[in-house]
């Protein structure tokens, strides 16, 4: 059984003068078979949460721990190996290589990483998406939301235990939003994955089995999900 | 492999462009490697043929044949080992052509130059005013049975046979015997080559041995010219070097996003830096073998008076020595890739 877990978790950027409180005392966790979104509004410190949860960068001070290893103990290797095969990002930008093609895009992950998930559910994922004919495109021949879709595939088809995924919907229409959505809150329950979502679109939280809000880098459960919580989250909603 | 391959395949431009930089100084060096062997082989090539070791000559003629006069009492203290050599240079002609600088060089026909002699065609000399020519002069017009005219000289020798290329100072080696020479310049003995070890501890008053490597050396002009050649072909070495390190550099800090989104994705910094080797290796073995394709069809094309000499056995060595040079260059970049922090390039 997978779980993420955040102890107490700060993050300072800068020093001295210019130093910022990007995360303030986090304690936070996930298990398999879970979708979590995160939401605060730009600059609350959603895409630092999501890194450190990865091991893209170290806390300041407290503990990160998954499957109840520290991640700070871990080598610059072991970090790489963790990301190649336990958690799996999909950030805001810059996803996809820009000289490999969308099937070698997967096919750098066959290279790199021995198994990966079936053909035939990775299909279908595919399909989900709406990116089955774009095999042959190179990324510049993408749109943002197509670019975006194909980031959350090669994610997907590595078959990692964590998906953390960075504002994933952030180029895509309500429609597909929702699609994206209802694709992770899938796999998480069939697929026993844990699945950690940061946004600041509100509507997503439908899909989700929890709702934390992080606001100037302190994060709470919001615990009332529906009308009331979103009228609680109204003050930072566009 | 994979990595390298998609992106050269994808920006088909800027590896056109790297592998057109690596194929004109790989043909700049092949090309002024085989000057450097062509004008060498003028100078030396029949002392090359000689495989000899040492060569005595007169002290005071600094390593020059032509300038070496042997003392008889000095002459003698050698007890007959090595052969001695008489050399005599002169513009020569036969009834069709026009007049040719040759060095005649006088041996005996009991020394081990002689014996060695390589014939491709005709025969060895035996008789009297008869000698065995370089192949050079066939293409100055020469055949076997012509006789050569030697300038101010009532002498004619009779070419009998034809050795392979055989050229000293510049200029075709004609053999000959002493008693032919005599009749052309006394034949004065200028020096003794030898190819074993000299007996007898000999203490010479007015010679001096010189190995053969020495003798070659102090061939005029030889040295200034090779340093030359050497000086302009570790310079290119380096500008192989250079070249590829800032391209390459360009190149990675242009990508340095990518790198950090495969290092997310847990694609090891091994992997990366095995690609841009790879790829850098790509890179240089097209352009080098394109450099070897011009250059053989530059040997090919050129007049024979251009003394550029292509061995196989250089190109090589030369082509490894380029790749080393190449994949050196692609260090300073490397550095740059184990540096990316994946988190710098994809936060926010
Ligand atoms: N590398 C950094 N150095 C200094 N400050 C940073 C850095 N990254 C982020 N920050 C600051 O930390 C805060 C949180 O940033 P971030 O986690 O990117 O927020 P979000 O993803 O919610 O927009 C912001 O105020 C941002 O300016
Ligand atoms: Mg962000």
């Amino acid at each position: 059984m997978s779980r993420l877990e955040f102890e107490n978790v700060s993050k300072k950027y800068g020093k001295g003068m210019s130093e910022f409180l990007a995360l303030d005392h986090i304690n936070f966790s996930a298990e398999s078979d879970q979708l979590i979104l995160v939401v605060g509004p730009s600059g609350s410190g959603k895409t630092t949460f999501l890194t450190i949860a990865g091991g893209l960068q170290s806390p300041t001070t407290g503990t990160v721990k998954i499957n109840s290893e520290i991640i700070g103990n871990l080598s610059k290797n072991q970090q790489s190996t963790l990301r190649l095969n336990t958690v799996g990002f999909i950030l805001q930008s810059y996803n996809l290589v820009p000289y490999l093609t969308v099937d070698e895009q997967f096919l750098l992950v066959d290279k790199v990483k021995r198994q990966h998930i079936s053909q035939e559910k990775f299909l279908s994922i595919l399909k989900k998406l709406g990116i089955e004919n774009l095999g042959k495109k190179y990324p510049n021949e993408l749109s943002g939301g197509q670019k975006q879709r194909v980031a959350i595939a090669r994610a997907l088809y590595a078959d990692p235990e964590y998906i953390l995924a960075d504002e994933p919907t952030a180029s895509l229409d309500t429609h597909r939003s929702k699609e994206v959505m209802s694709l992770l809150h899938e796999l998480a329950h069939q697929n026993n994955k844990t699945i950690i979502v940061v946004t600041h679109d509100l509507r997503l939280q439908d899909q989700a089995d929890k709702v934390y809000q992080i606001i100037d880098g302190k994060m709470s459960e919001v615990l009332n999900i529906d009308k009331s919580a979103k009228k609680n989250l109204d003050f930072y909603s566009k | 492999m994979f990595l390298a391959l998609r992106e050269i395949k994808f920006e088909k431009i800027r590896y056109s462009l790297i592998i057109t930089l690596i194929l004109f100084i790989s043909y700049l060096v092949f090309v002024l490697n085989g000057l450097a062997t062509g004008l060498s082989d003028l100078n030396k090539s029949a002392i090359t043929q000689w495989h000899a070791s040492t060569i005595l000559l007169d002290k005071d003629a600094e390593g020059r044949l032509s300038q070496s006069f042997l003392e008889r009492s000095d002459q003698q203290k050698i007890n007959g080992q090595g052969t001695p050599l008489s050399q005599y240079s002169a513009l020569v002609k036969n009834n069709q052509t026009g007049k040719t600088n040759a060095q005649i060089l006088a041996i005996e026909a009991k020394g081990f130059i002689y014996k060695n002699l390589k014939i491709s065609s005709g025969m060895n000399f035996k008789k009297d005013n008869t000698a065995v020519v370089s192949e050079q002069l066939k293409e100055n017009g020469f055949k076997i049975g012509d006789k050569i005219n030697i300038a101010n000289n009532d002498i004619q020798l009779q070419i009998v046979g034809f050795t392979p290329k055989a050229s000293f100072n510049v200029a075709p080696v004609i053999y000959t015997s002493f008693k032919s020479m005599a009749k052309i310049n006394q034949a004065p003995v200028n020096g003794i080559v030898f190819n074993k070890t000299l007996k007898g501890n000999p203490q010479f008053k007015h010679s001096k041995l010189y190995t053969i490597t020495s003798f070659i050396s102090k061939l005029p002009g030889y040295q200034a010219q090779q340093l030359t050649f050497k000086f302009m072909i570790g310079f290119l070495y380096i500008i192989v070097f250079i070249v590829i390190s800032i391209f390459l550099y360009i190149l990675t800090i242009q990508k340095l996003p990518n790198f950090g989104v495969m290092k997310a994705q847990g694609i090891s910094t091994r992997y990366l830096i095995l690609n841009t080797l790879t790829q850098t290796f790509i890179v240089a073995v097209i352009g080098v073998s394109l450099a070897m394709m011009l250059t053989v069809i530059t040997a090919y094309v050129l007049p024979s008076e251009v003394p550029i000499a292509i061995n196989i056995k250089q190109v090589l060595t030369t082509s490894f020595g380029i790749l080393i040079m190449s994949l050196l260059g692609a260090l300073l970049p490397i550095r740059q890739i184990i540096k990316v922090d994946p988190f710098e390039m994809i936060g926010g």
